[in-house]
């Protein structure tokens, strides 16, 4: 495998890493995986492409608001779909057809908004590429590397070392127990939908930037569902990293076996993995709700 | 109680009674004074750029007809069915407009893989389908004869793959290709073969031939060898949102040589890319410094703000050769059918089109190759289809 296929599986998997950690911190903490995550992906998107494109926004204002639209429609959708029935403890079903529902009505709001068609993020960079000797990076793959990069840090930092992070694991690990602890529960969960509405948005703007923007984006969130099983559903250290592989292991199948057999290896792969290591690279093991 | 509910229910009755009959008398009305032609484009979804036009296009012609005093006294009504860009959908419109609005002609899909899925059925009944399937499936069978309703008004893309490898290598001077393609799309299969042979036959080589997926979205990976092996041209013949993609990842690579791409290059690819598009060529239906167009864009311009591209001249041209049909052999399907097969010499926005009976596409139809300087389109040269 040459270095030039490296450096794109790794750009890959830098987006993927985002999709996937934001995806498995909902897990993490309330033990659902968030189908709506998706969409709030493209919404977070096309928050981005309207400041990008309609207002002559720059790079790092379009990516700093987008993230916080994302927070906010995380925190919207945890109002609107989950809150009642986390409240009522309701039956684990609910969780998945309220998550599936919510990216449904996302999906559909933004269809209606812009209508079926594609939209193209403006350039932001005057040279596209960066030359070291042979090989050649593009911007816009380097900078999704290193914001991925510092969003995850900055992820970790927060849940390792302060005090909302305690929170949130302690909410992850025993959410009764938490709340007997005097953790307030119901703000831990808000804080949590709105750091991984936030991670979709800026992931999102990341794949309308390098994959064009349409109402179905957010089906790439299917990836980031793969990424998490691999690593190990509900870790984030495990997101990251079934993120890379995946990402370096479509690279090379994309490669070696050509762009048609590349996804069916890919979830064959998936299955290898939830038939001999249900718990994924990492070894987390959390038991889903739905 | 019982005898409120009986007056309740008879009431309704004779109001239902009478709705229906007004609205049959409506139709009957109706149905003498319009001719009624269908339309099954994308309107929505991913080619919904090209269906758009197409339909606009085509309005554009039924107006101008009606304005003139429409068809022996009856004016044309169109009716629009949005296919989504689902074949299922596509189907379901077909047979709602030949069953239940008996359209008397209709004004088929740019999308070889929707004409393909609407071919087949197109047999059982008896109204032409006018579109723009460049595909040859589209219009013939396995067997070789032709679907007896599909008719294409543009080139076939047997034509067109020729056109652009002889330009390349002719013209540009390119004598090793790198091939891209997305192998679930009908329309990008079918321009590969013509383009790889006419190639071969003028003795380049094709260095690297990959293809992808509908929903493929990164091509670095399938674009790195070609790009290694400093290919002299990339050709894809995509969709527009592929093409953009593949445009700015193999810029992204560094790739500073030529991007061969069929008809999805035209404006409005342009401003959708985003960035400058030198380098790109592409293949178009029409000469864009004709002054007959160009007051046709001016006017479109004026009157609904919108910026047309060439599948609205195609569309026009389609909705053209349907009056003229009805207007030469009146409005019996079959007859106009049998009119269309035999079209000859018609003077449309996009070249004289004379109809080959034995393909069901356009014989001996000019087209034009076209480049980008920054993002200004700039014709280069008029090519024979044959």
């Amino acid at each position: 495998m040459s270095l030039q296929i490296i450096i794109n599986g790794l750009a890959l998997g830098s987006v993927y890493a985002l999709i996937a950690t934001g995806f498995a911190l909902i897990f993490n903490v309330l033990k659902f995986s968030n189908f709506a995550h998706g969409a709030m992906m493209t919404c977070g998107a096309f928050v981005g492409y309207f400041l990008a494109a309609g207002k002559g926004f720059g790079l790092f204002p379009t990516i700093l608001i987008s993230m916080i639209a994302g927070g906010v429609i995380g925190i919207g959708g945890e109002f609107i779909a989950f809150k009642r029935i986390i409240a009522n403890h309701s039956s684990h079903i609910y969780f998945f057809v309220s998550s599936i529902t919510l990216g449904t009505l996302l999906e559909g709001i933004v269809t209606l908004k812009v209508g079926a068609n594609f939209y193209n993020y403006p350039r932001f960079f005057k040279v596209a590429t960066i030359n070291i000797g042979n090989i050649i990076i593009s911007k816009s793959d380097a900078m999704m590397f290193c914001f991925s990069t510092m969003a995850l840090l900055l992820l970790w930092y927060i849940i390792r070392y302060t005090k909302q992070g305690r929170a949130i694991r302690s909410v992850s690990f025993d959410r009764d127990t938490a709340s007997l602890m005097g953790i307030n529960v119901e703000s831990v969960i808000l804080i949590t939908f709105f750091v991984s509405g936030a991670l979709a948005g800026l992931a999102g703007v990341f794949l309308g930037i390098n994959y064009t923007l349409y109402p179905t984006l957010g089906s790439l969130v299917v990836k980031g569902f793969i990424a998490s099983v691999i690593g190990g559903l509900g870790s984030l250290p495990g997101a990251i990293i079934g993120a890379v592989f995946l990402g370096l292991l479509e690279t090379l199948l994309i490669h070696t076996v050509g762009s048609g057999y590349a996804p069916a290896l890919t979830f064959s792969v998936m299955l290898i993995f939830l038939l001999v290591r249900p718990q994924g690279i990492s070894g987390s093991n959390i038991q889903e709700k739905a | 109680m019982k005898i409120i509910v009986k007056k309740c229910v008879t009431v309704f009755f004779c109001a239902l009674v009478a709705t229906l009959g007004l609205s049959a008398q409506g139709n009957a009305e109706k149905s003498d004074s319009e001719i009624v032609i269908g339309c099954i484009q994308d309107t929505t979804g991913p080619t919904s750029t090209m269906g758009k036009m197409v339909e606009e296009g085509a309005l554009y012609a039924i107006d101008e007809v009606n304005a003139a005093g429409g068809i022996n006294g009856k004016t044309i009504k169109m009716i629009t069915y949005d296919t989504k860009g689902d074949v299922n959908e596509a189907i379901n419109a077909y047979t709602r407009a030949v069953s239940t609005d008996k359209v008397k002609a209709i004004i088929g899909p740019p999308i070889a893989n929707i004409a393909l899925a609407i071919a087949p059925i197109s047999e059982k009944y008896s109204v032409p389908i006018i579109g723009l399937g460049v595909d040859p499936k589209c219009q013939q069978k396995t067997d070789g004869t032709t679907y007896k309703n599909m008719f294409c008004l543009q080139p076939s893309t047997i034509s067109q793959g020729t056109i652009m490898a002889d330009y390349a290598i002719k013209e540009r001077g390119c004598k090793t290709f790198g091939i891209i393609y997305n192998e679930s799309n009908a329309y990008s299969v079918s321009l590969v073969d013509p383009f790889l042979n006419a190639a071969e036959k003028a003795g380049a080589t094709i260095v690297d031939k990959v293809s992808y997926n509908a929903n493929d979205k990164d091509f670095k990976t399938l674009l790195n060898d070609m790009i290694s092996a400093k290919v002299d041209a990339i050709y894809s013949p995509g969709y527009t949102q592929e093409i953009i993609l593949i445009t700015q990842q193999a810029r992204a690579l560094g790739y500073k040589g030529d991007l061969i791409f069929g008809l999805d290059a035209c404006p409005p690819f342009n401003t959708l890319l985003g960035e400058d598009a030198d380098g790109i060529y592409f293949i178009n239906n029409y000469d864009a410094s004709d002054p007959k167009l160009v007051s046709i864009i001016n006017d479109m311009k004026q009157k609904k703000n919108l910026d047309i591209t060439n599948k609205f001249f195609l569309g026009y041209d389609i909705g053209k050769v349907i009056a003229q049909s009805f207007t030469e052999v009146g409005t019996d399907s079959k007859a106009v059918r049998d009119y269309i097969e035999h079209l000859t010499n018609f003077k449309g926005m996009t070249g004289d089109i004379t109809i080959d009976p034995a393909t069901h596409f356009p014989t001996g139809l000019k087209m034009v190759m076209y480049t980008y300087k920054g993002t200004t389109p700039v014709m280069l040269e008029h090519y024979s289809a044959d």
